[in-house]
Formats: structure tokens, sequence, C-alpha cells
């Protein structure tokens, strides 16, 4: 079987090494690495509370047996977390985080808020609609990290702020929507991607315009480095659409990803991939636009 | 009119429909009724060119696809995307403008709400509000009034009746016969990728009675129910 791309015995094989990789990384990265690992391991092991499937679990089993299966479940949910722990001598941590899920078990609810957020984006569905609201608290991080840019000097830090704005818009496409919101369009597959650029990067534009005006105005003298990295923005989201429509329907896959994630270093490679994707895009596009 | 000649479908090795001819007019109601597994899905996504197929599908020389609407038997919603957002977004992709959403809030939905948080019969009324905006001359809806209460079911009826003036092509599927009854003037039953039979409105009766015996039978007998 193969999933994204990969067969799903490598993908298997992997998972361990890219968590211990990842979890190497944080600890040597910070000190607060014991509280962030154990908000990540808590974060995890709380989406088994969903009420709805605790529901289902209640109506199957007796409390007793309930009880005794979500503690199991948190706990081998947590296990990775908990072996890292003690690899790295944090028995303490590895003991309290073990408690904690055993106390999460106690409570069901819903890790999903359904309050609706405002979006300016509403007129304009899906993308930027859907992904402003998953990630909000982004763009106040951004805009303050570009106000202590100027503020203490650094350049390199507003630019920063603006890539962390491109990056957030790149993840609004990494998911495959439903062929059914493509198919809807009575566009031909070139407007359709047109205009899913042209969305895209007004959006982008709009978001990391008051980025853009206050390094321009602050640092005027390194515009020419700014404006170079509005275009790498610019290009990678123009990637990021086409890669997605290339493998349309299906979720993109494992090489293609690589390849992108390759691009960050040595970025000129876009001018091929850019018109390789887009190639392949129309081609998928065609069979469900009818064109 | 919407002309099918020949049409076929296969997945691998299993052949789904089997060289169906049918013919839809401007004006008029269709009903498609078979059992689960018929083929009515699978007939509805060739039709509207979700699937590949064998055969041949025309509508007035031009692409059908973007002239009709489609209601899915599930609808497929974003998790977080309002109701308003949603009839905006397949209004969009028609490129349609549209202004007071919540004035053609027929059914009463809580348009400023999550869609994916809707009922199963909300989320119906939303995707058929959201097409019924798109200002479309052709409407396939699957199972339409499936888990819909029974104000909405009326509100549904009479739409589709509506559009029979407005000579609109409308193509229902539906397990609930007396829904078809009230408002197709044709009805094809469906069986193992065929189309078996087509009636007209004046034999409908005669018809729900065949399909009684047929489906019914003694079937019930066998349970031995005490």
């Amino acid at each position: 079987m193969i999933d994204f791309g990969l067969p799903l015995l490598i993908g298997y094989t992997l998972l361990p090494f890219v968590f211990v990789l990842l979890s190497n990384y944080l600890f040597e990265k910070t000190e607060f690495a014991n509280y962030i690992y154990g908000l990540l391991a808590v974060s995890f092991v709380s989406k088994l509370s969903e009420p709805k499937r605790n529901d289902f679990l209640k109506s199957i089993f007796n409390k007793y047996n309930y009880k005794k299966l979500r503690i199991l479940e948190n706990i081998i949910y947590c296990l990775p977390f908990t072996l890292f722990l003690i690899y790295q001598k944090q028995f303490l941590f590895s003991v309290i985080l073990n408690l904690c899920v055993t106390i999460i078990m106690l409570f069901n609810f819903s890790t999903n808020l359904n309050v609706t957020i405002p979006t300016p984006f509403s007129k304009n569905p899906f993308e930027f609609t859907v992904g402003f609201r998953k990630t909000f608290y982004v763009f106040p991080i951004a805009y303050f990290l570009t106000y202590i840019s100027v503020t203490v000097g650094n350049f390199n830090l507003g630019v920063f702020s603006m890539l962390l704005i491109g990056i957030t818009c790149f993840s609004y496409y990494s998911k495959t929507e439903n062929e059914y919101f493509v198919w809807n369009y009575n566009l031909s597959s070139k407007e359709f991607l047109l205009e899913k650029m042209k969305t895209c990067l007004t959006y982008f534009s709009i978001l990391s315009l008051p980025i853009i005006i206050t390094l321009g105005i602050s640092f005027f003298n390194q515009i020419d480095i700014l404006i170079v990295f509005i275009f790498l923005c610019y290009a990678y989201l123009t990637t990021i659409i086409f890669a997605k429509y290339s493998s349309f329907p299906n979720e993109m896959n494992m090489s293609k990803v690589i390849l992108i994630g390759l691009s960050f270093m040595f970025p000129p490679i876009l001018l091929i991939f850019i018109p390789l994707f887009y190639s392949q895009s129309i081609k998928k596009l065609n069979t469900i636009l009818n064109d | 009119m919407i002309k099918i000649k020949k049409l076929s479908k296969f997945y691998g090795k299993n052949q789904v429909l089997n060289s169906i001819d049918l013919e839809f007019e401007k004006g008029k109601i269709y009903g498609i009724v078979g059992e689960n597994g018929a083929g009515k899905t699978t007939l509805f996504r060739c039709i509207s060119g979700l699937e590949n197929y064998k055969g041949n599908i025309s509508y007035d020389n031009t692409k059908l696809k973007d002239h009709l609407g489609l209601l899915l038997t599930e609808p497929f919603f974003f998790s977080k995307i309002t109701g308003k957002e949603y009839i905006q977004l397949l209004a969009n992709t028609r490129q349609i403008e549209l202004s007071n959403i919540e004035n053609k809030n027929i059914f009463d939905l809580p348009l400023n709400q999550y869609a994916s948080t809707y009922s199963t019969g909300m989320k119906k009324k939303l995707a058929l509000t959201a097409i019924l905006l798109q200002q479309n001359d052709v409407f396939i809806l699957d199972e339409p009034f499936n888990g819909v209460d029974i104000q909405s079911n009326l509100i549904i009826t009479e739409i589709i009746k509506r559009f029979k003036e407005l000579e609109k092509i409308v193509i229902i599927s539906s397990h609930i016969f007396s829904t078809l009854a009230n408002t197709c003037d044709e009805i094809h039953l469906m069986k193992n990728g065929e189309i078996i039979k087509k009636v007209k409105q004046v034999d409908f009766n005669n018809l729900e009675k065949e399909m009684k015996e047929f489906t019914v039978g003694n079937r019930i007998n066998k349970l031995e129910l005490k």
C-alpha cells in the first residue's frame, strides 16, 4: 500500500526515526524542551477525549472497562513521549506526564472550537477563509515581530516576520479539497489556476502589506533585499498551488513534497518546478473541468 | 435536451452501468428509482462529468457541467466555513454576484454558524440552497429529501414543481416513492446498472404496486415474526 507517495512499510519504519530526530532537535535547542514536550504529548493525547468517540465507547463498554480502556489508550498514545523523556533522564517529568494523561481520561472535551471566528476573507472562500480561522494568532505575532525588528534595528527579524506570513499562507494550500469544489467552476483549467493564483497572491499581499510598508520605510537602504523576498514568497505560493493541482484529486505525493522542500536550499530551481507543475495541473484539471 | 447514448461504466472489471439510453427534456421532472447499489449515483456522477465513461452524453451543444446544479447524497463541507460562505463559494464558482444572502435563506438555516456543525438535514438544505442560487438550467438531486424535516420537504417539492414552469430539467433519485409520484413526469427504474422500466405519470400507481410486490414479496415472512 502507498500513502503520501511512500509505501506504508517504509513510512512506518521511518516514523520512529523522524520522531526521535525531531525530539532530539527540540531538546538540543531549548532548555524548556521538557515543558514543550509535555504540552505536545498532552495535546496529542487529548484528541482521544472527543465527546462523540467517548459516547460511543461508553455505549459499548461498562463503566469499569471503559475507564480501564481509556487509561490504557492514553498511556499507550503517550508512550513514545514517555520513552524519550526516560532516555533524556527526565524521570520526574515522565511520571507527571503519565499522571496528566491518566487524569485527562476523566474529561471529555472537543478540541475543535466551534465559535465562528470573523475573517476578512468571507467574500472569497475557501482557502484563506478556513486558513485564517485556523492560524489567526500568527498575524499579530508577525506584526509584533516587525515592530521589534524596527525598534532594535534588526532587518533580518523583519524579513522573518514577512516569511512567517508567507509560510502560513503556503500551508493553506497543502490540503486537497473535495473534487466537487473544483468541478463546480465554469472556467477552463488555465482560468481556474489563474483565479486561484490571483486570490492567493492578493490576499498574501494584503496580509503582509503592513510589514512590507514598515520595513520599506525603516530599512529603505535594504529595499532591494526586501523585494527579492517578496518575490520569493510569490514564487513559493505559486509553486504550492500548481503542485497541489498537479496531483488532483489525490493528495500531493511525498516526492513532490521532498522536491519543494529541497528547493528551499536552491530557490532558482523553482524556474523548472513552476512550469512543470503547471503543465501537470492543466492535465489533471482538464479531466475534472471537462476542458 | 440531455441525450444519453449507450452509457456504460466499469470499475475495474466490474460493470456498474450497462449501455444506458436516456433522454431528458426541458420542463420535465424525472425520477430515478432502484435498490441501493443499482447504479443511480454512478449514473449521476457520469452525467455530471465527475466520472469517466463509455458512450455519449450531450446537452444542446454546450458543456452540461456549467449549467448543472448537483446535489450529492452526502454533501461535503470544510471544517471552518459558515453556511453563508458555503453559498458564496458555490456562487463564486459560477461568477454569480450574490447580494443579501440572508434574504434568500428559505430554510431558515443558521448561516453564520460553521456548516460542518449542521445536522444531516440542515447540510442537505444548505447544499440545495447553494445550487439553487447558482441559477442552473439542469438539476440533479440525489436523495434531496433524505434527513429533511416535513416542512422543508414541502418547500423542496414546491421548488421542484416551480422548476417545471421555468423549463428546467430536473432529475431526482429518492427512496420515498410518494415524493417522486408528487413531482415527476416520468420515473425510470434501475436495476444492476440498467434501466429496466420507464413509467409515465399515469402509470405511477401500478409501478408502486409492482415495486412493492417485486421488492417485498414474501421476504418478511422469512423472519417468522411473532
